[in-house]
């Protein structure tokens, strides 16, 4: 049977929703993932049980595929009482893996500051909080946006795999849809252009928000390839199957 | 009368699974480091036409998920093709193509980190093409992709976990029969968990020694 791409437009709408599932669940996927990231680097850069506990973490999010993380969630968590149905588990499972991902790429980050910066802000009197929330972290976002925006990314690629804990996204809906039609290639093939469209669109809102955070930079971001601070494996990360 | 404790041959099962998984992640690892470095040779020489369509089909591939590739391609070719494929070559298929558009933009950057004069004092020598990139960019190539591949290797050992969504019976699709005899998600899940942590432990380890050879040659940056 040829290539007929027609065949979908009576099932756009049904695509259309999934779409905006996945939409939804990665935007919320992606901002707990962000909190967590900024949390969890900021934890790891220390020397005392805090910083171990929190290396632990994400030794253990980033070693287990999503599958196994989503399924245990899922499936094991009602087991010892604890019940969250699939919207929100998809939320969680996406904040808790991007968070791992993210907090090494926020931590190297951190690292890169130089220490006078930080010791200023010592002797200025600002308090422990204060520092980290007004003199770190923004330095540390200038240099870990990039890398963060392709753990993002991969979040978007990572979110298709909630369709197997029957949250209908879209690629949920796109199975149904090609079982109704019978044809997977055409609905397969729309797919991951969608997706590729999607996290293109990802990067390019991560573009935007490099230039403006580092607005008062000399070469104002417009240098190519700011790869300070990406850990290795971050940039191009499959996240148990992100990708 | 059911039979819902866990039993010894349990263990045979997981074991049988995780080997499934294993020889597949290393049999497209090892593809799909062939192909994408070919292609980014390919590209390096500024191939026309070819250099390019590559380039968009590696790029589209990158930026999909896993999932849905498996899905084109276990599902769709067939349908399109009729030509049925097994799930083994539909996985093996897409998680090479899959590894190999990861590999190409390493790759990339590891010959283009190569300065463009040693390229230049190769030529002045007369080293052919061939000659050029098996002396001079393919050591260098590698000892600056070393770091990103370890990484990548991690990563592409846990998208096999996926395969068990069109029927292949790794170490996850292993988890999920013994989840559906033992009713014990919670467990189970977490065993399965433990043999990939230690899986990708064990692979981050060999790839750390490997990089530390490699790199052996290079003075330490004194930091």
């Amino acid at each position: 049977m040829p290539f007929d791409p027609t065949v979908l437009t009576s099932h756009l709408d049904t695509l259309l929703a999934g779409a905006w599932l996945t939409a939804e669940v990665c935007a919320l996927g992606i901002a707990a993932a962000f909190s967590l990231a900024a949390a969890l680097g900021v934890l790891a850069v220390g020397r005392g049980w805090a910083g171990r506990l929190a290396r632990l973490y994400v030794d253990v999010f980033r070693n287990v595929p999503f599958v196994v993380q989503v399924f245990f969630l899922f499936y094991g968590l009602p087991e010892v009482g604890v019940y969250i149905d699939a919207f929100w588990t998809g939320v969680l499972a996406l904040g808790l893996v991007g968070g791992a991902y993210g907090s090494d790429v926020v931590r190297s980050g951190i690292l890169a500051i130089e220490p006078g910066v930080v010791e200023a802000a010592k002797v200025g009197g600002l308090s422990r909080l204060a520092i980290i929330r007004r003199i770190v972290l923004p330095i540390a976002l200038r240099t870990a946006i990039r890398p963060l925006g392709s753990v993002f990314v991969n979040l978007v690629l990572s979110s298709s795999i909630l369709s197997m804990i029957t949250l209908d996204e879209v690629t949920g809906t796109a199975r149904g849809v090609a079982s109704e039609t019978y044809r997977p290639f055409e609905v397969y093939a729309f797919l991951l252009a969608a997706y590729a469209g999607l996290t293109y669109a990802v990067s390019l809102g991560i573009d935007a928000l490099h230039r403006r955070l580092n607005r008062h930079m000399a070469d104002n971001g417009a240098a190519p390839g700011v790869i300070h601070g990406a850990a290795p494996g971050v940039a191009h990360g499959a996240m148990g199957g992100t990708a | 009368m059911r039979h819902a404790g866990f039993t010894w041959h349990d263990g045979a099962l997981l074991a049988q699974g995780l080997g499934v998984s294993l020889g597949l992640f290393a049999g497209t690892f090892l593809i799909g480091l062939v192909l994408g470095s070919a292609a980014a040779v390919l590209r390096h020489f500024r191939v026309p036409t070819l250099g390019t369509l590559l380039h968009t089909g590696l790029e589209l591939l990158r930026n999909s998920p896993v999932l849905v590739q498996l899905f084109l391609v276990f599902f769709g070719v067939p349908a399109l093709l009729h030509q049925p494929l097994t799930p083994v070559f539909a996985a093996g298929l897409t998680l090479s193509a899959n590894t190999a558009a990861f590999v190409y933009f390493i790759a990339v950057a590891g010959l283009d980190a190569v300065g463009r004069d040693q390229v230049e004092a190769a030529r002045a020598f007369g080293l052919s093409r061939v000659q050029l990139v098996r002396h001079i960019l393919g050591p260098q190539a590698l000892a600056f992709a070393v770091a990103p591949l370890v990484g990548l290797a991690v990563n592409q050992l846990q998208v096999t976990s996926l395969v068990s969504v069109i029927g292949v019976v790794d170490l996850t699709k292993a988890g999920d029969i013994l989840n559906l005899r033992t009713l014990r998600p919670f467990a189970v899940w977490t065993l399965v968990g433990v043999l990939y942590f230690a899986a990708a432990k064990t692979l981050t380890l060999l790839g750390n020694r490997w990089e530390r050879r490699l790199r052996a040659h290079a003075a330490p940056l004194g930091l």
